[in-house]
């Protein structure tokens, strides 16, 4: 009864101090949204290489040619311009290639010659050259396929392992969600403890009789509850901008819920680690990025190579998004079932929170 | 005067260098983000795929050696059936490549077929390995669509008839070796650069009003002038101080023999050394590197600017802390950091010539890995400018900020 009653106190004094820092609250939440949308700049940039097509000849086979471009696997952006204005746009950055089909292709193609195609490439960067490089095979193999044209051989027969591809912003903005889960809920978490560092408060938490897990309970109760409600926001602008809906509303509900209270305890231990917002929030944020990327957040963090994923287990983030990318799309990215996830998510929880205590207890104050 | 703007400036710096927390919360942001890159870089391009060959003919043995031969697109790891499947389960491969058995005679009546199973969880890995399979399978009877063919086939004038009837001619627009990682480490100088300018001289700007000690800068017999110039220099010689070791053991780096790619060295470590080889400048003849010096410095005096401006606004130092992480975010991705502008919405495209990083980023690229100065002139007049509005906006209101404290 008085552990709950020093609960409710220590919740209800988080509140007001969280009420008189409603600039950094809201900048906490912003800072959400705002990898949010960077996190889906950088995967405006996994498709449809924008390329200048210039179709100098005109018929049919040409046409036939753009759409097979077209379709070649989300590869191309086609634009439509002079030579002069697609040389001009490939220097300034604007195109990554030029394509040219060049005058009497149809004529050509049409009689059984091989024509070749002019492409210029901005091979600034591997990664994109090489797409295009891939992409252009493709795109002619289907031109050649569905016109039957004799000789073809050998083709590829795909055998589909899940029953949809996921977009790659759909798979990005939510594996986003663990990163904004850890930002959100660890600087608010941080903030809790540091706090009773930086004004000297933490004495009176040791001289005082009342429990120190109320008090701290109390005050992960309200961090965690507002980076519900700032992750709640920004599910809200995945479903309603992106139009990405989650597979279970339960089970995407349950996960958030599990990650804001855990990375919730995570900064809270970091904060009584460090004793200065200051310091927690900056490492926070230096750590997020470099944890996100090792952690699945663009593909299966497997697919890198062993030593990556063995790293990788060593990222909260790896275990939330394993979890968050099953409840929101259904598909698991973890080669661990997905209640190890959630299991080793807790454990990180309960570790950090008797760090917290054992922190609040005993560590020097400054 | 210059006596009095020094004094100041060294109180900057020995108040920057007093506070730990202030440098970690400049530094750990950009150098966070090197860590990424050098993540990312091993996991570009190549995907791990199981290749099961299960027709023993000539013709399938040639159809293996084609996709084993693209070592740009896969990790192959030759299997047998039962071993891809799991590999595929545990997710150690994210595809099986399959040349089946009656492989040889299907090809005698033209229907034969490469299996793909693959694990398409998301669209980018797998729309790469059906690119890589489907070109795979294409150059088995075009050999020129290959990538040797790509490029240097039509384009060398070299043109082998192909049943698909078309081929590629690729001229490549530029004469570079950069690596994938070099590229990349640029935005992260840069970001570096921004994180320590706005933040070194926000929180500095802003503890003054917390603390009050904007006060005695108005009492102070020095006048406001020097105080703000040399708050301005303070600031400067903190950026440069982080910045030059960092940029000169980018410079180092390539001495560490673990960074060399074919050094043989395992992958663990590798991995361990990723993030200081992530870290590699190329270096520069001295016309560039004059022309690197300045555009360093337009982008210092920017950020310096910018942070003051934060620091007056918002006077307080975990609010500056805040949005100074935030707005660096912001100038990176928007500037071209680990984005590549072309890709973007137009809108996003017009609104990143508005952001100095984008010139920033351009200018040192240009700098770094070109044997010209193309647009380099463009950058730093833009960048300059930016620095001289910048300052100039800083020391008028940061004076008038002060006297009414």
């Amino acid at each position: 009864m008085i552990w709950a009653r020093v609960l409710l106190a220590s919740a209800a004094l988080e509140l007001a101090h969280l009420r008189r820092n409603r600039s950094f609250v809201a900048l906490t939440a912003l800072a959400a949204v705002s990898f949010l949308v960077m996190v889906s700049l950088f995967g405006l940039t996994g498709s449809y290489a924008p390329v200048a097509l210039i179709n100098r000849d005109g018929g049919p086979y040409a046409q036939r040619l753009i759409e097979a471009l077209a379709g070649a696997h989300h590869s191309f952006a086609l634009k439509y311009m002079s030579a002069d204005q697609a040389v001009i746009a490939l220097r300034s950055g604007r195109l990554v290639g030029i394509i040219t089909i060049p005058a009497g292709f149809s004529a050509d193609i049409e009689r059984g010659a091989t024509v070749p195609i002019d492409v210029q490439i901005d091979n600034i960067n591997v990664d994109l050259t090489s797409d295009v490089q891939r992409a252009l095979p493709a795109a002619i193999v289907a031109f050649g396929r569905r016109h039957n044209f004799p000789g073809l051989r050998v083709q590829m027969v795909e055998h589909d392992v899940l029953p949809n591809d996921t977009g790659y912003i759909p798979y990005l903005v939510v594996s986003a969600l663990g990163l904004d889960a850890m930002v959100i809920a660890g600087i608010l978490g941080a903030l809790a403890t540091a706090r009773e560092f930086e004004r000297r408060t933490v004495k009176l938490l040791r001289l005082s009789p009342a429990s120190a897990s109320a008090v701290l309970a109390g005050k992960l109760t309200i961090a965690g509850t507002l980076a519900t409600g700032a992750l709640a926001i920004t599910v809200l602008a995945i479903m309603l901008i992106y139009g990405v809906v989650p597979v279970s509303s339960w089970a995407t509900l349950f996960t958030l819920c599990a990650c804001a209270a855990i990375f919730t305890c995570f900064g809270a231990w970091l904060g009584a680690m460090l004793k200065r917002t200051l310091a927690a929030v900056p490492l926070l944020f230096g750590l997020v990025m470099p944890l996100y990327i090792d952690s699945g957040a663009l593909e299966p963090t497997r697919f890198d190579g062993e030593p990556i994923w063995r790293i990788a287990h060593l990222s909260p983030i790896y275990y939330a998004v394993g979890a968050l990318e099953w409840a929101y799309h259904g598909i698991r990215v973890t080669p661990e079932p997905v209640y190890v996830d959630l299991l080793v998510l807790a454990a990180i929880a309960v570790a950090s929170v008797a760090l917290t205590l054992g922190r609040l207890s005993k560590g020097g104050v400054r | 005067m210059i006596r009095k703007i020094w004094g100041m400036a060294r109180n900057d710096l020995a108040v920057w260098l007093r506070s730990p927390a202030a440098i970690a919360a400049a530094l750990l942001p950009g150098l966070g983000m090197g860590l990424l890159v050098a993540v990312l870089t091993s996991s570009v391009g190549q995907q791990p795929v199981a290749l099961v060959v299960q027709g023993k003919g000539r013709l399938s043995n040639r159809m293996a050696k084609i996709i084993r031969a693209d070592g740009d697109a896969y990790l192959i790891n030759d299997m047998a059936p039962a071993e891809a499947e799991r590999a595929v389960g545990e997710q150690r491969v994210a595809a099986i490549i399959v040349v089946p058995e009656n492989f040889d005679e299907a090809v005698a009546f033209g229907s034969a077929a490469v299996d793909l199973y693959l694990n398409n969880v998301d669209i980018d890995l797998a729309d790469d390995i059906r690119r890589s399979v489907t070109r795979s399978a294409a150059e088995f009877d075009a050999p020129q669509l290959g990538l040797l063919g790509e490029l240097h086939g039509p384009s060398k004038g070299i043109l082998l008839p192909n049943p698909f009837r078309v081929a590629v001619a690729e001229h490549d627009l530029r004469e570079t070796n950069v690596s994938f990682l070099q590229y990349q480490v640029i935005p992260i100088v840069v970001l570096i650069i921004i994180s320590i300018g706005l933040l070194s001289t926000g929180l500095l700007t802003a503890r003054d009003f917390e603390r009050g000690t904007a006060k005695i800068m108005v009492l102070s017999p020095a006048g406001h002038l020097p105080l703000v110039l040399g708050r301005l220099l303070g600031c400067t010689l903190i950026t440069i101080a982080l910045v030059t070791p960092l940029v000169a053991f980018g410079f180092l780096t390539r001495y560490i023999p673990y960074c060399a790619e074919e050094s043989g060295a395992h992958s663990w470590l590798k991995l361990i050394f990723s993030g200081p080889c992530a870290w590699m400048l190329s270096v520069p003849s001295w016309t560039h590197a004059l022309a690197l010096i300045a555009l360093l410095l337009a982008v210092t005096l920017t950020t310096v600017g910018l942070g003051t401006l934060l620091g007056i606004a918002i006077r307080d130092e975990r609010l500056v802390t805040m949005v100074g992480l935030n707005g660096a975010a912001y100038l990176f991705f928007l500037g071209g950091g680990f984005t590549t502008v072309a890709f973007l919405p137009d809108w996003i495209q017009a609104a990143s010539r508005f952001v100095p990083t984008s010139y920033a980023i351009e200018g040192l690229r240009q700098a770094l890995f070109y044997p010209d100065l193309v647009g380099f002139q463009q950058d730093l007049l833009v960048l300059s400018g930016c620095a001289t509005l910048s300052s100039a906006l800083a020391s008028v209101l940061l004076a008038r900020a002060w006297s009414r404290a």
